[in-house]
């Protein structure tokens, strides 16, 4: 052979023979001969993205042979990804719309499955430079409502001055979509409202928080498990003069507090023996108990 | 003293050696071998022609791609409402209509570019110009080779230096108290449009700021070659006549220059148009057209790449964000056929 032939064949069949040795070393790992990895895929909100890898990692340790990749890119990815037949199981942190239900079962000939596995409240945070400790779910709507009329502190509370800087997540966010639903409201012909322009449109509910923190005249809305010491959450009241409810477990829970929500897994038909067997872990006291470590409210 | 012998004859004379004449006599493999890379010289030259081709192939497989992607909308899209219109809501409420104005993500994504070549063309010009005729020997090499060091960082590392670095500094000096001088200054001029200074530090300024610095190597190094490229005897010529350095570069070596440096700039716009990661993060990302320098924006490259997980394959929003890539595509397409055609003098201009 030439010899400068020799060094790229060496190169070649020492890389076949390490992928050779990664792949023997895998199969005859932790599990019994007879089982394989399984892998199942979960997509979807990115409230529950840090909820789901705790899961995942978790259910490691029960189920070696199992391995659950967790990924974010919105409640409306998740679905989407249900539709194209790319994810097994969708973390939602809305409900699924009638006519997304519709599209998944056009798309793959099955009904959608639905799991309630946790609670959540959606907090609104303000910077610790404001005064202002409470609001109600109006004042909230005429704030981030498209046509809404205030768009300055001082219009809630003489106490604050300045331009309400707005932080939200983009659009394809369960996040999203259940504070539009619940804050914004409805037009005078019973349409659904709009978000107004012009709101800053973040990736994740960490980045709200942290941009809240960095800016005094700030506002924004995210998950409750997202309270670092540098925010401030309001306490929210459902009409202007009732008593104003802090967001908590036991609020979320009992419906007390204006903006708390359910958090989904879906799935496009009846779950796979390996799926079902991880959202009843999940459901159960274990999996639970990561739901409340991770700052969300627990089912029971 | 050798022979002059016209072209044509220089084989018989002997000055150019056939393999026929060179080949040792009587020795087989050598005649073998040279047979054989006689043989592989078609095949390599087609092998060559692809490559070539393949670029043309790949742009016009690209472009066929993005149109069929885009053809199920185009009909049905308001093309009046999606020019004119700032209300982007491709994911709307329960009920409601999808609403596709895409008005301030264009205006997001020019502002932006403006913003970033007010300050990146004199910084790359005035350093290919420093580079090319006022530094010396290892200060020379050494600049070169940092200012292509900054073209290697990846866009995303800027974005995040925008987003940890730069914003906060931005938010800093935009900053006043409400009510101060400095405050209705900020407001007069247009710097800001709320009553404390910038609200965040993600905005249009920054974002700006960041793209110029991404589009400074790329200026840099073609106005050096444009400037390079300017023979010496105009230089000589100038300053024998008594000008001095900075009189020559301005008055002759720009002027003659001008198609290159022009074509540099073009390019760099390029870059600055169709950045994404770096936008993303930098700029605040809202939907909105901006009144003030310091106003968070949103450009269409930030929005195709953060919307395009959800849009489902098929639907109305998957069209118009292809549609946002068209209209991407046919501005870049353009930036650079224009540089292109300065730089072959079409458009008149001569030196």
């Amino acid at each position: 052979m030439k010899p400068s032939l020799l060094l790229p064949a060496a190169v070649c069949s020492a890389i076949i023979a390490l992928t050779g040795c990664n792949k023997k070393s895998a199969d005859d790992g932790s599990q019994p001969s007879s089982k394989k990895m399984t892998e199942i895929r979960a997509k979807g909100s990115d409230t529950m993205i840090q909820l789901a890898t705790a899961w995942s990692e978790a259910y490691r340790k029960v189920k070696p042979n199992v391995m659950v990749n967790a990924n974010g890119g919105g409640s409306g990815t998740g679905i989407a990804a249900l539709q194209n037949g790319t994810t097994d199981l969708c973390n939602a942190s809305r409900e699924i719309k009638p006519e997304e239900r519709a599209k998944v079962k056009e798309v793959t000939g099955k009904d959608v499955q639905e799991f309630v596995v946790a609670y959540d409240a959606l907090a609104v945070y303000s910077n610790p430079a404001n005064p202002i400790k409470e609001i109600s779910i109006e004042e909230l709507r005429e704030i981030w409502a498209e046509g809404g009329s205030i768009t300055t502190w001082d219009q809630v509370n003489p106490a604050m001055m300045g331009k309400i800087t707005l932080f939200g997540r983009q659009n394809n966010s369960g996040t999203y979509d259940y504070f539009r639903e619940h804050v914004c409201g409805k037009t005078a012909d019973k349409k659904q409202r709009e978000f107004r322009g012009g709101i800053s449109e973040l990736n994740g509910s960490s980045e709200v928080v942290e941009n809240v923190a960095k800016t005094p005249t700030g506002l924004g809305y995210s998950g409750m498990g997202y309270k670092t010491p540098n925010v401030n959450w309001l306490h929210i009241s459902a009409k202007k003069g009732e008593p104003a409810v802090e967001p908590g477990t036991e609020a979320a829970r009992s419906g007390s507090y204006p903006i708390s929500r359910k958090l989904y897994i879906y799935t496009a038909g009846e779950p796979s023996a390996e799926a079902k067997a991880f959202i009843d872990w999940i459901l159960s006291a274990e999996g639970q108990k990561i739901v409340a470590q991770e700052g969300f409210v627990p089912l029971k | 003293m050798s022979k002059l012998v016209a072209p044509h004859r220089a084989k018989e004379a002997g000055y150019i050696s056939t393999p026929q004449m060179t080949k040792p006599r009587g020795s087989g493999p050598s005649r073998a071998r040279f047979q054989l890379l006689d043989r592989l010289e078609k095949p390599i030259e087609w092998l060559i022609r692809a490559c070539g081709w393949s670029s043309i192939i790949g742009i016009a497989a690209i472009f066929i791609f993005i149109l069929k992607e885009a053809a199920p909308m185009v009909p049905k899209l308001d093309w009046i409402y999606f020019f004119t219109n700032s209300r982007w809501i491709p994911a709307p409420g329960s009920g409601n209509e999808a609403s596709f104005g895409a008005l301030a993500l264009i205006t997001g994504t020019f502002a932006v570019t403006g913003i970033s070549l007010l300050l990146a063309v004199p910084i790359g010009l005035g350093a290919a110009v420093y580079i090319s005729e006022f530094a010396q020997g290892k200060v020379k090499e050494t600049l070169k080779i940092v200012i292509e060091l900054l073209a290697a960082i990846p866009s995303i590392v800027w974005g995040f230096i925008g987003l940890m670095v730069l914003g906060p500094i931005v938010k800093g000096v935009f900053s006043a108290p409400v009510g101060s001088p400095w405050a209705h200054t900020m407001q007069f001029l247009h710097l800001s449009s709320g009553d404390a200074g910038a609200a965040q530090g993600t905005n249009l300024l920054t974002g700006g700021i960041i793209l110029a610095l991404m589009s400074v190597p790329l200026i840099v190094s073609l106005s050096e070659d444009a400037l390079r490229a300017v023979p010496d005897t105009f230089r000589e010529a100038s300053l024998a006549l008594g000008a001095n350095q900075w009189e020559t570069v301005r008055r002759v070596l720009f002027p003659a220059a001008r198609n290159g440096l022009l074509a540099a700039c073009m390019l760099g716009m390029g870059r600055a148009v169709g950045e994404t990661m770096a936008v993303l993060l930098a700029t605040g990302h809202s939907n909105r057209i901006p009144h003030a320098l310091t106003d968070p924006v949103r450009t269409m490259t930030a929005t195709i790449a953060a919307e395009m997980g959800e849009a489902v394959h098929g639907d109305a929003h998957y069209g118009v964000l292809f549609i946002l890539g068209i209209v991407l595509f046919v501005v870049t397409c353009s930036i650079n056929v224009a540089a292109d055609l300065i730089i072959k003098g079409v458009k008149g201009k001569t030196s």
